[in-house]
C-alpha cells in the first residue's frame, strides 16, 4: 500500500491522478459541466497506461451537481469492484480547503446550480459546519473569506486560484476515517416531476 | 468449438437497475432492481428518484449476478451496456459503471442501442435471430416497425408511433380507469374477464389513405380520448369490458401494420419485443394470425420483454461473435439514439 486512483467529479472540472504514497504518478483534468462521462474513462485509460496496478480507489462524493457527480461515483465503484479493491469517498468540498492558506475560518463554496451554492466552513483546519446548500447571498453574510468554485461564479472572492477539489488531497484526506463518506452527499430532494420522455 | 463469449450487460436506460450475464446463447443471471414502486406515487418514471435508485443499486446487482451466473468477474471476455435512448442522467450511471469495469478488468466495452437490445433478447429463447425479420417494438417509450437485415449491424425503421407508445397509452387508460401503475400488466389483467368487441373503439392510422401515406406509423392518441369519453358518458360502465376493447384495439392495429410489413417486404420472419410483448391477448391474437399469414412468429419468454440486462448482454454476445468492433471507452450516453444505430 498504496497506490492510489483519485477521482472528483463534483465540480464543472473532472480530475484524475495517480498517487504513490504522495508522489503523483499522473494526474489530468478536463473542465465542462457536462463532460464528466466523457472525460473520466478517457482520462483513467491514459494513466493506467503509465500505471496498471491500483491498490485503492479514492472519490469526491459531493456535494455536486447530480449527474457530473454520480459518473465520478459509479466509475470508482464498478473500477474497484473489477479489481477487488476497495473504494473510499470523501466530501469534495474537504479537497478544496486544502489549498486555502493562512486563513483559520473561511467557507468553501461550489455551485450548485439554480443560483444556489453548496458550502462547508473550516475552521483550524477542521469542517465545522456540515455540507448544506444555500443562496450565496445567505452565505455572504456569515462575514468569513469564502472561496472556490461557487464564490468565483457569484463574486464572492476575488481569489480565483482555489476553485476545484485537489486530487492529492483527496487521499490525504481519505487516510482519516472520521472523514469517510459512503453515501452520495446530495443536500437537495429529487424533484418530483415525473417525464413524459420515457424510454423504450 | 463454437467461441461463446461470457458478456455481462447493463441496463439503466429508465426505472430497472439491470444486469444479465449470457454465456454465448446461454442466460447465466438476470438481476433486475426496479424502482417502479417508488414512481408509481407520481404516475409516471421521475428521472432524479430513477438516478438516485440505479446508483445504488448497480454494485449490488453486478455482485448478485456474478453469484447467480457462478463465474468470476475476471471471467468476463466483455462488458456491453445500454447506451442510448433513454432517460440521460440515468444512462449516464450505467455507461460509468460499465466503462469502470471494463477498465478495470482490461475487457472491451460494447455500447448498444436499448431497441436493438430488445429484439436480440430473443437469441436466449429461440436460439440465433432469424435474419432478415420484421420486428414490432412495443414499449412504454416505443412503437416502432423495424426491419432487421442485421441485428448487429442492420436495423431500419419502417413506422413508429406519431404520439404515444402502445405501452405509454396503457399507461394513461389504467390510470383513468384507476387501475394503477404501470398499466399493461393491469389492464392485461382485467381484460381476462371482458369482452373485447364489446365496445368498437377506433384503430389509429388504418383508414384506407393512411396505408398510402403512412402505412407503418401508429397513433394511439385517437384510441386514448375515445376511451377518455366513453368512461365519461357511460357511467355504469363495464371495467373488463373496456379494459378488453380497449386492449383489441391496440393489439389489433399493431399485427395489422406488422403483418402488412412482413406483405409489403416479402419477410415471413416476425420479431415481437419490448415490455407491451408479454401482454398475454398480443401474444395470443399474434399466434393466430401468423399462423394464417404463415409467418414465422418469435416473441421472447414473456420474463425477458421488458426491460433486462440479459438483453443488453445478449446483444453484447452477438457484436462480439460477429467480430464487430468494441466501442471507444468514453462513449457517450445519448438519450435519443436512433434505432438505426446498434452500437456507437
Ligand atoms: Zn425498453
Amino acid at each position: 500500500m498504496s497506490i492510489s486512483l483519485s477521482i472528483d467529479t463534483s465540480t464543472s472540472r473532472t480530475s484524475v491522478a495517480i498517487i504513490d504514497e504522495g508522489a503523483l504518478l499522473w494526474h489530468g483534468f478536463r473542465d465542462g459541466a457536462t463532460s464528466h462521462g466523457h472525460a473520466l474513462p478517457a482520462m483513467v485509460a491514459q494513466a493506467l497506461e503509465v500505471q496498471f496496478e491500483i491498490d485503492q480507489v479514492v472519490v469526491g462524493m459531493g456535494p455536486g451537481p447530480y449527474t457530473g457527480l454520480r459518473v465520478g461515483i459509479s466509475f470508482a465503484r464498478s473500477f474497484a469492484l473489477a479489481r477487488q479493491i476497495p473504494v473510499i469517498g470523501v466530501c469534495s468540498l474537504d479537497a478544496i480547503a486544502t489549498q486555502v492558506r493562512e486563513k483559520n475560518d473561511f467557507i468553501i463554496a461550489t455551485d450548485a446550480r439554480r443560483k444556489e451554492i453548496y458550502w462547508a466552513r473550516y475552521f483550524n483546519g477542521e469542517r465545522v459546519d456540515a455540507p448544506a446548500v444555500d443562496f450565496p447571498a445567505d452565505v455572504a453574510l456569515k462575514g468569513v473569506p469564502i472561496f472556490g468554485e461557487g464564490a468565483v461564479k457569484y463574486l464572492l472572492t476575488s481569489d480565483d486560484e482555489v476553485q476545484f477539489p485537489d486530487v492529492v488531497s483527496l487521499v490525504e484526506i481519505a487516510k482519516n476515517p472520521t472523514l469517510q463518506v459512503l453515501q452520495p452527499i446530495y443536500l437537495r430532494r429529487p424533484d418530483a416531476v415525473p417525464t413524459s420522455e420515457r424510454t423504450p | 468449438m463454437i467461441y461463446e463469449p461470457l458478456v455481462l450487460g447493463i441496463e439503466t436506460s429508465c426505472d430497472e437497475t439491470a444486469i444479465g450475464i449470457v454465456r454465448g446463447r446461454t442466460l447465466l443471471a438476470n438481476v433486475i432492481a426496479s424502482s417502479v414502486e417508488e414512481h408509481a406515487r407520481f404516475g409516471g418514471v421521475v428521472p432524479e428518484i430513477a438516478s438516485r435508485a440505479h446508483l445504488e443499486a448497480m454494485l449490488p446487482s453486478v455482485q448478485q449476478a456474478v453469484i447467480d451466473a457462478k463465474i468470476s468477474l475476471s471471467d468476463i471476455d466483455a462488458v456491453a451496456v445500454t447506451a442510448g435512448p433513454g432517460l440521460v442522467g440515468a444512462l449516464l450511471v450505467g455507461v460509468a459503471s460499465a466503462s469502470g469495469l471494463a477498465l478495470g478488468l482490461g475487457k472491451p466495452l460494447y455500447g448498444v442501442n436499448h431497441l436493438a437490445a430488445h429484439v436480440s433478447v430473443d437469441l436466449l429463447t429461440h436460439d440465433l435471430p432469424r435474419e432478415p425479420t420484421i420486428a414490432l417494438l412495443v414499449s412504454g417509450g416505443h412503437s416502432s416497425l423495424l426491419q432487421v437485415d442485421d441485428i448487429t449491424s442492420s436495423v431500419i425503421k419502417l413506422g413508429e408511433s406519431m404520439d404515444d407508445a402502445a405501452g405509454e397509452a396503457f399507461d394513461k387508460i389504467a390510470r383513468v380507469m384507476g387501475l394503477g401503475f404501470p398499466g399493461g400488466p393491469a389492464i392485461d389483467r382485467e381484460a381476462v374477464a371482458g369482452n373485447p368487441k364489446a365496445i368498437d373503439f377506433p384503430r389509429g392510422l388504418t383508414h384506407s389513405n393512411d396505408w398510402q401515406t403512412r402505412p407503418f406509423d401508429f397513433s394511439f392518441s385517437g384510441l386514448k380520448t375515445a376511451v377518455a369519453r366513453y368512461l365519461e358518458s357511460t357511467p355504469d360502465y363495464v371495467k373488463a369490458d373496456v379494459a378488453a376493447s380497449f386492449q383489441e384495439s391496440i393489439v389489433d392495429v399493431l399485427l395489422l401494420k406488422a403483418l402488412a410489413a412482413c406483405k409489403k417486404t416479402g419477410i415471413d420472419s416476425l420479431v415481437i419485443a419490448g415490455g407491451v410483448a408479454a401482454n398475454s391477448r398480443l401474444r395470443a391474437v399474434a399466434e393466430h394470425r401468423c399462423h394464417e399469414a404463415k409467418i414465422r412468429l418469435r416473441i421472447p419468454a414473456p420474463g425477458l420483454c421488458t426491460d433486462n440486462g440479459a438483453m443488453v448482454a445478449a446483444l453484447g454476445s452477438l457484436m462480439v461473435s460477429a467480430g464487430r468492433p468494441a466501442s471507444s471507452i468514453d462513449l457517450e450516453a445519448t438519450s435519443s439514439l436512433s434505432v438505426s444505430t446498434v452500437s456507437i
